[in-house]
């Protein structure tokens, strides 16, 4: 059996059921969706001789069969999240190959066959989008062991199934998720976001310090103020019955001085390391943030184009700044409090006990009824306050959204419309932050009702019991000084589940990039070219972005160091994907890609993409001057070779009359240049990389011909003596090529010289009679 | 080249059927022996083509399934290009057989099982693991980032991306087993 699957077991149980023989079958695919589309755990499998295919529920054991001699043209109809095999049902048996006959004549009748009126679409199987690609698969393999193709376990098509990870080697155990389970960091998130704490444990360790030794200060004066300021030294002296003294100890004048002089020491020492806490703090918070931006944006930079064509900008932005300062605030604002605040609680209600256990017992009733409070309430809270957040978001997008597009709003004189929609928007986000409100005005008064009541009922029962000399009133007073401190924890505990949760889910977004393995990465063995000679081979390259959606299918061509070609074809027929492909911006599906020999995945991606340039119609300047963008690839340029690049592009002049000269500065907020402009500075750009192998992709497609022509000459310039892939919807921009290339579905439908294809009356034949027409009818006016 | 070969060139190369209305009164649908749906239609001068099978498209899924259905050949070598065949603007006016008949297949094409009941959901290496119970039948599905794919939708209904690009729903989270809303609770 083919490793299309992880295991067959199950398929094993079911065939023995059937008493078959499982070395009777060559291929099978799970799916987990029956045909009436429920979940139901299903196979199909193909027969080692290639004639019957079978279908089993695994419910009940059944089997159908359906004959390969009939049934044929198996696809997938990609619904939403659903994807139905059909395949074409005949009355007569499918033609076979004759002796002798020509693949292309086969091919016909075959074609012929299949459009045939008496055929019926019938359903083979369906399941959900997680088995979409080995659906693929297991078409590509039956449809290859029809033909009589032998597929060995080794076929490249199950490469994608296995891929492995690259730190060990091992292969993923599930596809979809790419986590090794012997790399996988098994720290918890949070014990694993202290690593970036690492360089600061000095800093770390004073904060922890100064807030152990301000928070045994704050505990400390309540008993100094009330059992010692007042019981010892302002309280007269006072005996209990055995004529022990209790008060007045140190009742003399020069004590009031001395603890007052303590207390307000403390206070001062208190403000002191107060101080020195938020500098450790601000020193070692800031740098953490730093640190942690630059992780996230290198590991970013790291990650193929797919990745960020699957999240928006405006996510990625957020990652960086919102999530890393979210998770810094944890450690600064977070953790650091709850130690505090356990030590505080822990050191009052000792405290609180050792005083006067009776008194603790009534502060302590009040606490169940507002843990019940803030269980009930809290997530409340929490949920209206996630509305305020998602709402204001969406605010901020709107905002973004009609700024951006303000051009089209003035031209479509929406003003007021805009207006209206932001009102909208801001007043959803008014009504949730008020219903937030609302809601934590309601929590906090009667919180604080509740403790307010509890405090006087101590100052109630801790009167009777000074009256009743159980207790000295500097007691009570120490007593309520540290009830009031009781309630600060429990607050925090109550918000710190929260802050948890958030600081998580930031966190996880956070690895989650971190983590991220890049699609397209340097194999091990990769050499680096020093020279290109630029010779291009591709073998068999299938490709798809998406698994229904073949893009390519099995292109093979050659093209020479130094050959011009060019490629045709309609809008959609995969001529860019061939340059996305060349880049290494995604890797070939199956079959293999080499330049002057070596497979392009073998090869340094760096030293790759320093050989090709790129010139196409989609142009990104970024926010500097004109030399700087002129040498992005090649910083160490000099001016001169700016200069000349310029020249040979055409850019030179306009760059002349600009006030500022190459020192003008381009980007949004500064100069605008035209479409043309721009075009020009970037096929500057590839010149002065120099490239071995050149890509033009619709370089010219947006110009109006005297600019054109403009660039082309540059163009012209550019491509002598390289291997140059020209792409063009209008065949006069490839006038320079040798070789062109029609491109249809995918498969090349032509290649050779113009006057080949021309002879061919095939595809090119098309699209040059009917360009050339509409040009005569141009031009006589029609 | 004469005009008429350039005609003949251009319709090779852009033919594009035009899209019908359809009505009950010019439009036919039944099931096909393979069980899918066949369409047989009288054009406006009276021929009559026949298409074996048909792919219902909703313009609105979302907000307005019952309204503007486009009826699409399938995209196939064999079956045609994809291109629309005729557009339904209220599926309602049809009669209650045929919009039975279009509705099952447009419900299997839109499909989003229900959640009824979960019943477990870990979460390990970042990746939350459902056991679902839904209309469609016990599932489990694996989803990343329940933070971005777990969706509220307008009318308070949630909607759930796995891994794969599998959806599910819950029409009212209020509504489903304490349970199963505990455990989701802290996404929504």
């Amino acid at each position: 059996m083919l490793p299309l699957e992880k295991s067959y077991d199950e398929l094993y149980a079911i065939l023995e059921a059937n008493s078959m023989n499982k070395d009777d079958f060559v291929v099978a695919l799970h799916l987990d969706l029956d045909t009436n589309e429920c979940f139901q755990s299903m196979w199909l499998a193909i027969t080692a001789d290639a004639k019957t295919l079978w279908r089993f529920n695994a419910k009940d054991n059944s089997a159908e069969s359906f004959d390969l001699d009939y049934v044929s043209a198996p696809y997938v109809d990609n619904f939403m999240t659903t994807n139905r095999m059909l395949a074409l049902l005949h009355k007569d048996k499918i033609p076979s190959r004759e002796e002798g006959e020509a693949d292309e004549d086969y091919k016909k009748r075959l074609h012929q066959y299949h459009k045939a009126k008496d055929t019926e679409t019938i359903i083979l199987c369906c399941g959900t989008n997680s088995i979409k690609r080995r659906l693929f698969a297991f078409i590509t393999i039956w449809e290859r062991i029809v033909r009589g193709e032998t597929v060995s376990e080794d076929d490249p098509l199950f490469e994608q199934f296995n891929a492995k990870c690259p730190k060990c080697g091992t292969v993923y155990p599930d596809q979809n998720r790419k986590i090794c389970e012997n790399c996988a960091n098994r720290k918890g998130t949070l014990i694993r976001l202290l690593q970036y704490f690492k360089d600061f444990k000095f800093q770390f360790t004073l904060v922890i310090i100064c807030m152990l030794l301000s928070s045994a200060v704050s505990l400390s004066s309540p008993f100094i103020s009330g059992k010692i300021l007042y019981d010892q030294v302002i309280a007269q002296p006072t005996y209990d019955e055995s004529g022990t003294q209790i008060t007045g100890l140190l009742h003399e004048e020069k004590y009031v001085y001395i603890v007052v002089g303590l207390i307000v020491g403390l206070a001062l020492f208190s403000l002191g390391i107060g101080i020195l806490q938020n500098r450790a703090n601000a020193y070692m918070s800031t740098h953490v943030t730093k640190n942690m931006k630059n992780y996230v944006f290198d590991a970013m930079q790291r990650l193929s184009l797919s990745f960020f064509n699957n999240n928006s900008t405006g996510r990625l932005i957020n990652r960086v700044n919102y999530d890393a300062t979210r998770i810094r605030s944890f450690y600064i604002d977070g953790l650091p409090h709850l130690v505090i605040n356990v030590v505080n609680f822990i050191g009052v209600a000792v405290f609180l006990f050792i005083l006067n256990w009776k008194l603790t017992l009534i502060v302590f009733i009040p606490v169940p009824i507002i843990v019940c409070i803030f269980k009930i309430m809290l997530p409340k809270l929490w949920r209206s306050f996630s509305h305020v957040y998602r709402r204001s978001s969406s605010l901020n997008s709107m905002l973004g959204d009609s700024l951006n597009g303000v051009r089209v709003v003035k031209a479509f004189a929406k003003e007021a419309e805009e207006s209206a929609r932001f009102y909208e928007f801001s007043t959803k986000l008014f009504e949730a932050n008020l219903r937030s409100n609302i809601i934590s005005l309601m929590i906090f008064p009667v919180v604080g009702l509740l403790i307010g009541i509890s405090s006087t009922a101590i100052w109630g029962v801790g009167g009777i019991e000074i009256m009743e000399q159980r207790m000295t009133y500097g007691e009570l007073t120490t007593y309520i000084g540290y009830t009031g401190m009781i309630f600060g924890p429990l607050n925090f505990f109550s918000t710190f589940t929260n802050i948890i949760t958030d600081t998580i889910n930031s966190s996880q977004r956070y690895f989650e990039t971190i983590d991220m393995i890049p699609e397209i990465a340097d194999d091990p063995e990769a050499v680096t070219l020093d020279e290109v000679k630029g010779s291009l081979t591709f073998d068999k390259v299938c490709f798809h972005y998406v698994p229904n959606r073949p893009i390519l299918k099995d292109v093979s061509f050659e093209i020479k160091a130094g050959q011009h070609i060019g490629l045709v074809g309609h809008t959609g027929s995969g001529k860019t994907t061939i340059a996305n492909l060349i880049t290494r911006m995604y890797d070939v599906i199956s079959g293999s890609i080499s330049i002057d020999g070596h497979e392009i995945k073998k090869i340094k991606i760096d030293s790759l993409r320093k050989n090709i340039a790129i010139v196409s119609q989609e142009i990104y300047l970024f926010r500097g001057t004109i030399a700087d963008n002129i040498r992005y690839a090649r910083p160490d340029a000099t001016m001169e070779e700016v200069i000349n690049a310029a020249r040979a592009a055409n850019a030179h002049d306009f760059i002349m009359r600009l006030p500022e000269g190459y020192e003008t500065r381009i980007g949004i907020g500064y100069r605008t240049l035209s479409g043309g402009e721009r075009q020009r500075i970037s096929i500057a750009r590839a010149l002065l990389l120099s490239p071995s192998l050149l890509i033009l992709d619709e370089a010219t497609a947006a110009m109006d011909t005297q600019t054109e022509k403009l660039i082309s000459e540059a163009i012209d310039k550019l491509v002598e003596g390289r291997t140059t892939i020209t792409i063009a919807h209008r065949l006069a921009t490839l006038r320079n090529s040798d070789i062109l290339m029609a491109i249809e579905d995918g498969e090349i439908a032509e290649m050779g010289t113009e006057e080949e294809l021309l002879a061919k009356k095939g595809v090119y034949y098309k699209l040059w009679t009917l360009q050339t027409e509409q040009m005569k009818q141009v031009a006589e006016g029609r | 080249m004469t005009d008429q070969e350039l005609n003949e060139l251009d319709e090779n190369l852009f033919s594009v059927r035009k899209s019908i209305d359809l009505t009950m009164e010019n439009s036919r649908f039944f099931r096909s022996e393979g069980n899918l749906i066949s369409l047989e239609l009288t054009k406006e001068d009276g021929e009559i083509e026949t298409f074996e099978r048909i792919v219902p498209v909703r313009a609105f899924p979302l907000s307005d399934p019952d309204e503007f259905i486009s009826i699409r050949e399938p995209e196939s070598k064999e079956k045609g290009k994809g291109a629309e065949i005729g557009f339904i603007r209220r599926l309602s006016d049809f009669d209650a057989d045929t919009v039975a008949l279009l509705n099952e297949e447009l419900d299997r094409r839109y499909f989003i099982p229900e959640i009824k009941k979960i019943n477990s959901l870990k979460e390990k290496f970042g990746y939350c693991y459902f056991e679902a119970e839904t209309s469609a039948g016990k599932v489990s599905f694996v989803m990343s980032n329940p933070m971005s794919n777990i969706r509220i939708l307008e009318d308070d209904s949630v909607l759930m991306t796995d891994i794969d690009g599998n959806c599910f729903s819950i029409h009212d989270p209020l509504k489903i087993d304490k349970a199963s809303y505990k455990k989701i609770e802290i996404y929504l």
